[in-house]
């Protein structure tokens, strides 16, 4: 069982213990075998505190947005298991269930394709209220309003459709729909990446500054380090459906142990044309997740790669205490 | 080609005409490029970056697009006085390009090796075998392994790096004075898009070509540029070395988007943001552009501000600099 970081001892909103989501690979129509499996997350855990930001960061396959889904009971896992508020979602109640769904709630990359372009911006903002709760149409229109001042657009904005907006403001659409049902988490999916330089800022702030107000909590998947540094409390570095790397940021990225997160602050790019960064460019590119490599899966590519990488799976622990990683360069220190 | 100056644009104008008026995507711009040096254009969607690339290689959508103003000078001679089947030869061997998305810029009916050679096969007369050698150097060039067996791939058998750099080997295989990057690193991981910038570097010492990187990410601009030309609403509102750039943005539009991008190396609890929202090209406010979302904004932003030159090689438009400098 894995013990709540930083929480004081307190029971986390989301503890994930050993999750696991393992698609089978079929050949045939009629006379349907399966040839293997694709291992998309393979046995990560962490937990998200109340009011604080969990990232996970990683490229693109290594799991993030799967784990995600598991996190907002789109797909159940098939291994390990989620604890929301202590109690763990396999044993949901009907009425456990209409709870969850309400307090859970998602911000997804692209607020040209994640907002309905034939609902208006009341009924898009409302449609989670009027789905979980009762309410009057008083009521509702209220909210909206009330919504949409909080997320920085204007009670007008109500009657308008979607394409009367820019990207910054759909995405603040977007965040007041997640919002209308008064969540405790919600799951950021790259939530300013589509969005252009001058607007990402804005964004940030206003969640930031939401989670402030609201007591929520965040997890957010991300791919910029420099934006995960600014929003995050924890951030796991996830490689081929693994956690391989945890801290909090300013440890993480000052002192950064595995290999491949420090690849990944060596590729990420400068701040400043004279701000020279230790070079680790990586050779090759991820593997498949249906054949992973043996021993640990980031052996094929790593610069320091040692005789029993590729035979021996390195053992997920402390380094220091709140820095976890899963890198054979740090076993011989005792845990 | 006095100074090595391969590319000099001056005061180019290309404007859509729409049935709801004229859209000034690209409004009186100019700069110039010398050879083996690397400009950056940055600008966000829509500001006209895209769209002054499309100009240079003559490919701006018509019947609604037109070139209404300016020159494009490449290598001595006006690209705006060329014909059709002249700048199709010169976007084949003078200038080339590497797009967003390699995906949509290989054919995917057709093996890699099939499309280097058609476009080696171009300007050649040599065998099919030579050919095809030059092709497999081509792909080692670029660092594909085994670029023997990679040669009869289709590209839904390469990945997203592997494609950028075939596109990248094709663009190359004619050996252009000019490279225009638009945005070529978007779709990579943090990873591969480091491989990839550094290969481009590698490939741009080994043959002395410009390159224009068309980017929104100050990063790649950092890790690969020596000048920075910055576009808003279809102008150039700020031009100068890098260095000079990062250290004294002269434009506030400059100065305020250098301050809201996350450091990585350093905590910060509240990031300065811009307020308000890229202004939409069809509707522009009348005199500077960016002076709604200005905080330096005063009475004379209604009015177009003019280039003022603050230092060797530093251009900004902005009427703050009017008398300072």
């Amino acid at each position: 069982m894995v013990q709540p970081d930083g929480a004081g001892g307190s029971v986390p909103l989301i503890n994930a213990v050993e999750l696991k989501q393992h698609y089978p690979v079929t050949r045939g129509v009629v006379l349907r075998k399966t040839i293997g499996v694709v291992k998309a997350v393979d046995g990560i855990s962490f937990s998200i505190p109340e009011g604080q930001t969990y990232s996970l960061v990683g490229e693109s396959g290594c799991g993030k947005t799967t784990t995600s889904r598991m996190i907002l009971m789109a797909e159940p896992p098939t291994d390990g298991e989620v604890h929301f508020q202590g109690k763990p979602m396999n044993q949901f109640t009907a009425e456990d269930k209409r709870e969850f769904r309400a307090s859970v709630q998602a911000v997804f990359q692209d607020p040209w394709s994640s907002l309905n372009p034939r609902m208006r911006v009341d009924s898009i903002v409302s449609e989670p209220l009027v789905t979980h709760q009762r309410v009057t149409k008083q009521e509702v229109k209220a909210q909206v309003s009330e919504l949409l001042e909080v997320v920085g657009l204007h009670a007008f904005h109500a009657e308008r459709y979607p394409h009367e907006f820019s990207g910054g403001q759909r995405q603040r659409i977007a965040i007041a729909r997640a919002l209308s049902t008064r969540p405790k988490l919600i799951v950021l999916d790259e939530p300013v990446s589509a969005l252009d330089v001058s607007i990402r800022a804005q964004i940030l702030n206003l969640l930031k500054q939401l989670q402030e107000s609201y007591h929520l909590s965040y997890l957010l998947i991300a791919h910029n380090l420099a934006t995960v540094r600014y929003m995050s409390h924890r951030v796991g570095v996830m490689y081929l459906g693994k956690i391989v790397e945890e801290a909090a940021p300013t440890e993480l990225f000052s002192n950064p142990l595995h290999p491949y997160t420090k690849a990944l602050i060596s590729a990420s790019l400068p701040a400043h044309p004279r701000q020279q960064r230790e070079e680790i460019v990586l050779i090759g590119e991820v593997p498949s997740p249906f054949n992973p490599p043996s021993g640990c899966s980031f052996h094929p590519r790593c610069p320091f790669v040692m005789d029993h990488c590729s035979t021996d799976d390195p053992i997920y622990r402390d380094s220091t205490p709140g820095h976890k990683v899963s890198c054979h360069l740090y076993a011989e220190r005792p845990a | 080609m006095a100074d090595g100056v391969i590319l000099k644009v001056e005061d180019l104008r290309t404007h859509f005409f729409t049935r709801s008026g004229v859209v000034k995507a690209v409004d009186g711009i100019s700069f110039e490029l010398r050879q083996g040096e690397t400009l950056g254009i940055v600008g966000e969607s829509g500001s006209g970056k895209s769209m002054t690339a499309w100009s240079i290689l003559g490919l701006v959508p018509k019947p609604a697009g037109r070139i209404v103003g300016g020159n494009i000078i490449f290598q001595g001679e006006n690209l705006l006085e060329k014909s059709p089947g002249e700048m199709r030869e010169i976007r084949g061997s003078g200038i080339c390009m590497v797009m967003q998305d390699p995906l949509t810029s290989l054919n995917p009916v057709f093996t890699v090796g099939n499309q280097i050679i058609e476009s080696l096969a171009m300007d050649s007369r040599e065998t099919r075998r030579s050919l095809r050698k030059k092709a497999v150097e081509l792909l080692a060039n670029v660092r594909i392994p085994a670029p023997e067996t990679r040669l009869t791939s289709y590209p839904h058998q390469m990945s997203g790096g592997m494609r950028q750099r075939v596109v990248g080997a094709i663009a190359m295989s004619r050996s252009p004075s000019l490279l225009i990057a638009d945005e070529p690193t978007t779709s990579l991981d943090a990873t591969i898009q480091l491989q990839y910038l550094k290969l481009l570097k590698d490939i741009q010492a080994q043959t002395g070509a410009a390159i224009i990187f068309i980017t929104h990410d100050f990063g790649i601009v950092a890790r690969m540029c020596d000048r920075v030309a910055v576009m808003y609403a279809g102008k150039m509102v700020e031009q100068a070395g890098v260095e000079r750039l990062f250290d004294h943005p002269a434009h506030p539009y400059t100065e305020a988007l250098l301050k809201s991008v996350p450091d990585l190396d350093v905590d910060v609890d509240q990031l300065p943001s811009i307020e308000g929202q890229p202004p939409s090209m069809d509707d522009l406010p009348p005199g500077c552009a960016f002076a709604p979302r200005c905080p330096y904004a005063f009475e004379k932003c209604g009015e177009f501000p003019p280039e003022f030159v603050i230092d060797v090689g530093h251009t900004s438009l902005c009427w703050r600099h009017d008398g300072a400098a």
